[in-house]
């Protein structure tokens, strides 16, 4: 609380966690938005809606994963940094906290960025009911000295505390570095409700060394019975105000956290690109010469390596200080792009490889998209590139396709496109005209196919479809086939493929319909051109169960469809390294065939 | 004899490369281990040198081609004058299946035609969609049943005219599901006979007389007799199911009857387990119900023939709709000059024609015994 007092520039940023009633009434002196909040009320200052652990107002924000705000305080950060403002950004942890890893990479991170962040670290020397004596290893100001933080370690006990506190911010606000401050401090009650096991005398003591009651014992009874007496009424007051509220309700129920796409006027993809490589890296190109706020970051970026994939070749060089080589700390730099897109910013993330995407699931799943649909101001415009898929020999480690996983998450967009979609412009579409936390995933054999979408169309775009118009599915062949093969990404080469010897061999007459917008799923645009179909058999290279395939035909099964389904992907087994093995184990231009000529 | 020099796989993860350039040229004599052009990976470019010495014949590969691993890059000769050998590379992905003998899209064919494809002679060797069409048309074109698969229903808008909609009673419902199977799933024929009126009308008076009843129970008796005729052939008494005849073990005799606004197809269960008499009582009963709209549940489902007057409205001729799961639906209709006409729908799947007539036949009588 002395740390959110201290900060007193406009652009200040407060992080907080679980525990932060204290620091939200700091910040914003709102006693009846706190209350109603947790009592579920529409005058609640997120309406209801975040409770008491998830609070957003103005720049104050907390949220209930413990490190989960850290990446996000580097990434503010970063943007103040950026447009060289003057405010500060504090995070406040618990002791706890200590024991996860992303506030390690967020802490390197704002070393190696520079950046002015402060992580404030309340020590109170227990974490729900187990004493941290017993889970912190070392020193903790040497984890700070460590990473090359200034270190300060106060005790809030300490007469001098709050002034002490305000030479810190000032002095972070000076230098414009990052900092840790350790306070050590005491917890007089319970973590919740009934869980606290510490006996009567540790919390007696506690208390009474408690600087507001050690405060109380230097007033006149008369003073201190008259300050108890304002704070009653008070806190009645705002009682009775929370109370009467109306209850928390929704005006329309939602069915998504979607914001529509915006209409902005934009350069348009270069076309007659090479292959989908040179289509990405020219968006990319476009992007950065034509917005400022667009920024990349990644591992391995920077010339002349240009990315493991070599999708960023040359921008380090022409567009500096805007295309930046991160760590390895993919949770830490999806954190710090999520601050960068709260701030204003147009961050795009490469994550090296898809299978990496899991360690960012919780910022992608716990914050990215939960502060949009929680907090009605909120925007979290982030990109997420990656490239996936096997058929390299790569192993089970580097060749998966995890789309399935990322379909199910509530509020997320996953774009897969082929190379017959115009994927520079998918990307730019993505990037400033669709204001939603978006995955963006990329075949790595499809980089050096060709880009050509000869032969194909775009199929009509539902208006209730969000996005169906800016990620169109396209479709190739008659209206009137024996079979539809609906497919993706990297699948589709070979099912093509597969159609041309479904054609040729068996006679049939095939229809190839590719959706890029896996998430949120076009359905009526999708229903539209599949309900009539006879056949379909939808392959992915994905895990098939519980996946894309199965949300498509059960979409057709809902609403009537009649005709015959298959689905073909990947059995759920990791991928073999082998190649012999690796291409028995995913779908090829064969077994789709053969699926094919199982469901006539 | 010509050799070629192959695209070396790089490593073990690019199945594919980019050939950057070439360093020697068509009619170029080489030595074994000379550097005769390059190839790139994303992370890599490799230089391709020949094994032996030779002549250049001619590049397969061209320069910024991206190109599988193992594909042909160049032909060497022993002289510079060699011919180039023609490969017969196909175009077509290879699969690794074996060519069927008959095309996916001729089984098709088959299925909707109701044909067995060792009717049709193949063509090449291969049975085609060419080999069955060139066959159907030789036998004068067999007409197709429709397409095998069945297709999802279109969605019916509301028509642009002002109206209401209104929501169906539980008849009402029932009539639709009814009519619905019968689209859905029977193929439907008719065939009627003409018969003579007067021996049903005398033993109907007869039996009327015997058992001391009000009216002659004219069609409950035919009812009766259709029962007696199903017992003797199971397959009138069945429905198809899975492309297999399922034939009932007991007859559950349907009865049309209108009540009011509303159609009943009243069932008798059990039918051939009483007498003549305890039909026509039973009958008599649930036609009762159904009239004051008190049917049963089991009363109002489970028939499995079915018998159909429209004699009370003066109708000469009528085709029934089928009720599901039933192959048979006699057409009771009113006579005229001594003669009336029987007639009857049933599913083509169960029933031929033949065995309809025969069944009308031995209806347009009563049981001598």
């Amino acid at each position: 609380m002395s740390v959110v007092r201290a900060l007193n520039h406009p652009d200040d940023y407060v992080l907080s966690n679980h525990r932060n009633h204290g620091h939200f009434l700091t910040y914003s002196g709102n006693f009846v938005g706190l209350v109603a909040e947790i009592m579920g009320r529409k005058d609640g200052v997120c309406a209801g809606y975040g409770g008491s652990q998830h609070l957003a107002f103005r720049n104050f924000h907390s949220n209930g994963v413990q490190a989960g705000m850290t990446g996000i305080a580097v990434g503010l950060a970063a943007a103040l940094k950026s447009r060289g403002s003057q405010g500060v950004v504090s995070v406040v942890i618990g002791d706890g906290t200590l024991g996860e890893g992303l506030l390690y990479e967020s802490m390197n991170l704002a070393s190696i960025w520079n950046v002015p962040v402060l992580f404030v670290v309340e020590h109170n020397g227990i974490a729900q009911t187990t004493y941290t004596r017993d889970t912190i290893g070392g020193e903790i100001e040497l984890r700070g000295q460590a990473f090359g933080l200034s270190t300060w370690h106060l005790n809030d006990r300490d007469i001098e505390f709050s002034s002490k506190v305000e030479g810190v911010v000032a002095k972070l606000r000076g230098d414009r570095r990052p900092a840790m401050l350790i306070i050590d401090t005491g917890r007089l009650g319970p973590h919740s409700k009934g869980d606290d096991l510490r006996d009567a005398t540790e919390l007696a003591a506690l208390t009474e060394n408690d600087p507001l009651m050690r405060l109380g014992g230097a007033l006149s009874t008369s003073q201190l019975e008259e300050i108890k007496s304002r704070c009653s009424s008070f806190l009645r007051e705002v009682e009775s105000l929370a109370i009467h509220s109306t209850l928390s309700s929704f005006d329309h129920l939602p069915e998504h956290s979607f914001k529509p796409a915006l209409s902005i006027d934009f350069p348009e993809a270069e076309s007659g690109v090479a292959n989908v490589r040179a289509a990405l890296n020219s968006a990319l190109q476009t992007l950065l010469a034509n917005d400022p706020d667009v920024i990349l970051l990644g591992e391995d970026l920077h010339d002349p390596y240009g990315g493991a994939f070599k999708v960023t070749a040359g921008l380090s060089e022409k567009f500096k200080n805007r295309v930046i080589s991160t760590p390895i700390s993919e949770a830490g730099i999806t954190g710090a792009a999520i601050g960068l897109a709260m701030a204003g910013k147009k961050p795009i993330l490469e994550i090296m490889f898809a299978d990496f995407l899991t360690l960012c699931m919780d910022q992608i799943y716990n914050h990215a998209v939960k502060f949009p649909a929680m907090f009605s101001d909120s925007t979290v415009p982030i990109v997420i590139r990656a490239p996936c898929g096997g058929r390299r020999g790569y192993g089970p480690t580097h060749s998966q396709s995890l789309e399935s996983m990322f379909v199910s998450v509530p509020g997320l967009t996953v774009i897969f496109a082929s190379h017959r979609h115009k994927v520079g412009q998918l990307l730019i579409n993505a990037s400033v005209r669709w204001p939603n936390p978006t995955l963006f995933l990329e075949h790595k054999l499809l980089y050096a196919e060709k880009h050509d979408s000869t032969g194909y169309e775009e199929i009509e775009s539902e208006v209730a479809d969000l996005g169906a118009e800016l990620f169109p599915t396209l479709r190739k062949g008659r209206l009137d086939p024996d079979i539809t093969l609906l497919s993706y990404g990297g699948m589709l080469p070979l099912t093509e493929k597969a159609a041309r010897l479904l054609e040729e061999n068996e006679e049939l007459t095939v229809e190839i319909v590719v959706p890029a917008l896996l998430a949120p799923l076009p359905r009526c645009s999708l229903l539209k051109a599949l309900l009539h179909r006879p056949r379909i058999l939808v392959v992915e290279e994905a895990h098939h169960h519980f996946g894309f395939s199965a949300e498509v035909l059960a979409m057709l099964a809902e609403n009537g469809y009649r005709g015959k389904v298959a689905r073909l992907g990947t059995a759920p087994v990791p991928i073999a390294s082998a190649r012999s093995m690796e291409s028995a184990l995913l779908p090829d231009e064969n077994t789709i065939v053969l699926a094919v000529l199982d469901i006539l | 004899m010509a050799t070629a020099i192959y695209i070396p796989r790089v490593n073990n993860n690019d199945d594919e490369v980019k050939v950057l350039a070439f360093d020697v040229a068509t009619g170029d004599k080489v030595e074994g281990g000379q550097i005769v052009g390059q190839v790139e990976t994303d992370k890599a470019v490799l230089d391709v040198t020949a094994s032996d010495a030779g002549f250049v014949l001619g590049f397969i590969a061209k320069p910024d081609e991206v190109v599988k691993v193992g594909s042909i890059m160049l032909w060497l000769g022993e002289s510079a004058d060699e011919a180039i050998p023609e490969l017969q590379e196909s175009t077509l992905p290879r699969s690794t299946g074996e060519i069927s003998q008959i095309t996916a899209k001729a089984r098709l064919l088959l299925a909707q035609s109701g044909l067995q494809a060792d009717a049709v002679p193949p063509i090449d060797g291969r049975i085609t969609v060419e080999a069955v069409e060139r066959f159907l048309a030789a036998q004068g074109g067999i007409k197709m049943a429709g397409a095998a698969v069945d297709r999802s229903p279109a969605v019916d808008v509301q028509p642009d005219v002002d109206g209401t909609l209104v929501n169906l009673t539980r008849e009402e419902k029932g009539m639709a599901a009814t009519v619905t199977w019968h689209r859905d799933f029977a193929v439907p024929g008719y065939i009627e006979i003409e018969y003579e009126l007067a021996p049903w009308a005398e033993y109907a008076a007869n039996f009327q007389q015997e058992k001391g009843l009000l009216m002659p129970p004219l069609l409950p008796l035919m009812a009766w007799r259709l029962i007696g005729i199903a017992q003797e052939k199971p397959v009138l008494n069945g429905t198809f199911i899975d492309n297999k005849r399922f034939e009932y073990n007991l007859v559950n005799l349907g009865f049309t009857i209108q009540a009011g606004e509303s159609l009943y197809l009243a069932v008798v269960r059990n039918a051939q387990s009483k007498d003549e008499q305890g039909f026509v009582n039973a009958l008599g009963d649930v036609l009762r119900r159904a009239a004051g709209h008190n049917l049963k549940e089991s009363e109002a489902s489970g028939a499995t023939i079915g018998f159909s007057s429209m004699e009370r409205w003066k109708v000469t001729r009528h085709i029934p709709i089928l009720p599901p799961h039933t192959a048979l639906m006699v057409a009771h209709a009113a006579g005229r000059d001594g003669k009336g006409v029987l007639g009857a729908s049933y599913d083509h799947r169960v029933l031929n024609g033949g065995q309809v007539v025969g069944v009308l036949k031995k209806l347009s009588t009563p049981n001598k015994n």
